[in-house]
């Protein structure tokens, strides 16, 4: 089973990876009443930039063309620490949420970087406002988390996951709370609106579209990939830490199948029913659900699980 | 004696000479490399002791007889300021060569040195407070040996004034331990009520927290630290305010344990607002050096967090988790030392090279100064929290401990654990923005004026230091699990983990950084061969089809603007656009912006303002006529007679 687990990590962290933001994107377009691109339309594009040159504006350093690579070996750490249906081949990496946490900094610092190598004005714009963002969005997800370890006591995502399963922890409020909390980092870890626009063209409102401006090719294959896994990593964890799922192994794995489905038509619903907001009121909208996770961790120490 | 306690001797005595001998026209280079031997011995004897090794020299004591030792404590700290001094004194060798003053700052920075380690090792009240005032004058002297002009004189007189006032809390603190027997017995002052505790832990408070620059008594560290030379700046930023630190440690952990509750909240506040307080500032300064201040007090901040999670766990009874909490602390200021060492070696260097360190005119320089560019930018990336390298160990050990006070079962206590979680995690968060912007605007894009153009890689040793304590980042980052667990056995409670390379603490998932970093260089270098040897087309960036003329740079404003502007409440940034008219044309529009540091404005400024009005009053009973003096001292000679024979006093 572990094995398995193993293989659906990785295999299904880099392959299945992009099939989530496609799926999200036809979902989209059937609820808007289009016909949209097929759930696979992020392969197809992924293989058209592995096939093309790169680009390498001018003057950059080392930091420009090192930065995609890093950025995705940040991603594919982060995707092994994530447990899959409960289990976690052991790759001596340990599975703690919060190292986690530093791997997607580590991403985003990487990225930043490369936005100030290039100076282009629109790559420091997104990732200006990325890093705002980031700023607000850091504590929601070490409090989302910090709700989702409260019934194992311990940050290790197996025994997180593990705590989780069953109907127990849905008659806690505080199971709710987190919840919610742990949607906003959906949100904002897979730039969807309301706060961010992922169809966007128009570089004035781009976040986290403008760093990726002035890469092609290989680079910008290696980057997209990075943001589809991002959607991979948050997904699988909110199904696994906040969504219903139980049993044996196979049990589980349906109903992480199932959840991650869940989650990604929930996205598109938001992205239909909801417009863009304003990028300075975002913040507002993050420390809200922080606010909501302290609540529901009052409510947890006062009444207990 | 021991070779431990003889390697001790050896290492003072070498430190010392290397003190003294410039003062006797010894040359600077071979008096910095006896002092570089000498705290490179202390710093062995420390380590020693750290790991094991018994206790050289004295115990402490009360009363006023001098005596020098060395403990599991003690022996930490010596070895942190060793590890900053040695790259210091090794980057000092070409800062100073040829410099004015070259033996008297050599000198100067030696007796730094010195009263660092003295302070540490002291045994007595005489010689602590003794090597903690010279600590405090000896970099001011440096200071105003390289340059006196009125705005330096100014830094450092605010410097003096503000630890001064606050180093008050210092001597009435260690003298009323003194007084009630509590340094050579830790169990003295709990017998002596709950008032005795108080003072005493109130005065630590303000007198280690105003010289470690905790918020909100930091207001001197950002004017002064920048003005040093840039070796002493590393040791005043790298060791200083740990050292000040050490004896808040003595105070809570030792002379006055157990800490009460109060205190442990009242730390942890403290240090929420120092590291929120202290990057948000550092992130919105436009000079390198007073950025790396400010962000002094963010990583004192986070120390202070780490310390005051353990007086609440040690409340709560836990244990384990006290003692991690404490290791943590610890842990980060050793971290905190090298790379902030590190960072202000390299910062030196540009400005060696350049002439400036105003954010906006550098830039490109990663590829002029390719070894100080590199240990900066690895700096930057360790100071950041970012995975595999030391910072993220200790910031991660410090957000687990507050993670794990969240489980509660206390209310409050769960509460403010996850404030603080959460604030700790805003502040990883606004540390990467704060340095990516450093890293960007010194180090990448194009040069932002024409002598960034042609800067060059200064001497070997100052290329040196910095690379040095780059690798120290690295090694520390890999294998924190060697330290960790000596560090905990100092915590007063117990508690211990295996020592391991990886941090294995129970209840974690674990911190495995050396597969970490294994698998982040290895799966970079992986992709690195996959991306190949593609033939990439050189263009411009794109900005809609313009050239990026200098005017269309990004500044350093510019890049932080979105927090600027989401903050506005909070930060009250001041600004005046004035535009200039003539025949109905724009001629010219001035633009002026400022963020008023908010303690200054709302704290600093009418406390200064009363205390001027008060002395107004004050001064219209100074007559100046001898009579008058006379007067006043018969009239308070009279009061006191009648107080006694009231039976107010005696």
């Amino acid at each position: 089973m572990t094995a398995l687990a193993a293989a659906i990590q990785v295999l299904g962290g880099l392959a299945l990876a992009p099939l989530l933001p496609g799926l999200v994107q036809s979902m989209k377009a059937r609820l808007q009443g289009r016909r949209g691109p097929s759930p696979l339309q992020p392969y197809r594009e992924l293989r058209r930039l592995w096939g093309k040159s790169l680009a390498d504006p001018q003057p950059t350093t080392v930091v420009y063309r090192l930065a995609p690579c890093l950025v995705a070996a940040a991603t594919v750490l982060a995707l092994l620490l994530v447990p899959i249906a409960g289990r976690a081949p052991d790759w001596s990496l340990g599975n703690d949420a919060l190292v986690l946490v530093g791997l997607l900094a580590l991403a985003r610092f990487a990225l930043a970087a490369s936005s100030w190598d290039t100076g282009s004005g629109f790559a420091l714009m997104g990732s200006g406002r990325d890093l705002t963002f980031a700023v607000f969005a850091e504590p929601l997800l070490v409090l989302a988390l910090l709700l989702a370890a409260l019934p194992a006591a311990s940050t290790d995502l197996v025994a997180m996951a593990a705590a989780a399963a069953g109907s127990g922890p849905w008659t806690e409020p505080v199971h709710w709370c987190g919840a919610l909390a742990f949607a906003l980092v959906i949100l904002v870890e897979t730039g969807r609106q309301p706060i961010d626009n992922p169809d966007t063209h128009l570089e004035l409102t781009m976040v986290h579209e403008g760093p990726l401006l002035e890469y092609a090719g290989r680079d910008l294959a290696l980057l997209e990939w990075s943001a589809a896994a991002r959607h991979w990593i948050v997904l699988v964890l909110g199904a696994e830490l906040f969504l219903p799922h139980g049993g044996g192994f196979w049990a589980q794995l349906g109903w992480l199948a199932a959840g991650v489905a869940a989650l990604c038509a929930g996205l598109a619903l938001t992205e239909t029913a909801q417009a863009k907001m304003r990028i300075l009121r975002a913040p507002g909208l993050l420390a809200g659900g922080c606010l909501l996770a302290l609540a529901g961790l009052a409510s947890f120490l006062i009444g207990g699980l | 004696m021991s070779a431990v306690d003889l390697l001790a001797a050896a290492g003072g005595a070498l430190l010392l000479a290397g003190t003294i001998l410039p003062l006797l026209r010894l040359p600077a280079p071979p008096a910095l490399a006896l002092q570089a031997v000498g705290a490179g011995l202390l710093g062995a004897v420390g380590a020693l002791v750290l790991f094991g090794a018994a206790p050289v020299g004295a115990g402490f004591r009360d009363g006023l007889h001098p005596a020098l030792g060395i403990d599991g404590l003690s022996g930490f700290f010596l070895a942190a300021i060793a590890l900053v001094a040695l790259p210091s004194l090794l980057y000092a060798r070409d800062y100073l060569a040829g410099a004015a003053h070259e033996r008297e700052l050599a000198a100067l920075g030696g007796l730094f040195i010195v009263s660092l380690c003295g302070v540490v090792a002291a045994r007595d009240p005489s010689l602590f407070l003794a090597f903690w005032e010279l600590m405090t004058l000896a970099p001011a002297a440096a200071i105003l040996l390289r340059r006196h002009d009125a705005a330096v004189r100014h830094a450092v007189f605010v410097y003096l004034a503000v630890t001064h006032l606050g180093g008050a809390g210092v001597w009435i603190c260690v003298l009323a331990l003194a007084h009630y027997g509590a340094l050579s017995d830790p169990g003295a002052l709990a017998a002596q009520g709950s008032g005795a505790q108080a003072l005493v832990l109130v005065a630590a408070l303000i007198g280690f927290g105003t010289k470690a620059g905790l918020a909100p008594l930091h207001s001197w560290l950002p004017r002064a630290h920048p003005v040093a030379p840039s070796h002493v700046s590393a040791l005043m930023s790298g060791v200083m305010v740990k050292v000040a630190l050490y004896g808040l440690i003595r105070v809570l952990f030792e002379w006055a344990a157990p800490a009460p509750l109060w205190v442990g909240l009242v730390v942890l506040a403290v240090g929420l607002l120092s590291a929120l307080g202290g990057v948000l500032y550092a992130l919105l300064q436009h000079d390198l050096k007073r950025l790396l201040a400010f962000s002094s007090i963010e990583n004192v901040g986070i120390a202070a967090l780490g310390l005051g999670a353990s007086i609440l766990f040690a409340s709560e009874g836990e244990a384990t988790w006290a003692a991690v909490a404490f290791a943590a602390a610890l842990l980060h200021t050793l971290n905190h030392a090298v790379f902030k060492a590190l960072l202000f070696l390299a910062a030196g260097s540009f400005e060696r090279a350049v002439g400036s360190l105003d954010l906006d005119r550098l830039g490109g320089l990663l590829r002029r100064m390719p070894w100080t560019g590199a240990a900066f930018a690895l700096g930057a990336m360790a100071i950041a929290g970012l995975p595999p390298l030391n910072g993220f160990a200790s910031e991660w050990l410090t957000l687990q401990a507050l993670v794990h006070l969240a489980f509660g079962p206390a209310l409050g206590l769960g509460l403010a654990g996850a404030l603080a979680a959460a604030g700790l995690a805003a502040t990883a968060a606004l540390a990467l923005f704060c340095f990516v912007k450093a890293v960007g605007l010194v180090l990448l894009g194009e040069p932002r004026r024409p002598e960034v153009a042609a800067a060059v890689e200064p001497p070997a040793a100052m290329r040196a230091a910095p690379v040095l304590l780059g690798g120290c980042c690295v090694a520390l980052g890999l294998v924190p699990g060697l330290i960790v667990p000596a560090l905990m056995e100092l915590a007063p409670g117990g508690g211990r983990i295996a020592t391991e390379p990886a941090l294995v603490v129970p209840g974690t998932g674990s911190l495995p950084s050396l597969w970490l970093g294994v698998g982040i260089v290895g799966l970079t270098a992986l992709l690195w061969r996959l991306r190949g040897g593609r033939r990439a087309a050189p263009v411009p960036a794109w900005a809609c089809g313009q050239r990026i003329e200098p005017a269309l740079r990004w500044s350093s404003d510019a890049f932080s603007k979105p927090l600027r502007l989401v903050l506005e409440g909070v930060l009250r940034p001041r600004r005046e656009v004035e535009v200039v008219r003539a025949g109905g044309l724009v001629r010219s529009v001035r633009y002026r912006g400022e963020i008023p540091h908010l303690f200054d404005t709302a704290l600093y400024g009418p406390a200064r303002r009363r205390a001027l009005a008060g002395a107004r009053v004050a001064r219209r009973i100074q007559s100046g006529s001898v009579r008058g003096y006379a007067a006043y001292l018969l009239a308070l000679l009279l009061a006191v007679l009648v107080a006694v024979r009231v039976g107010v006093i005696g």
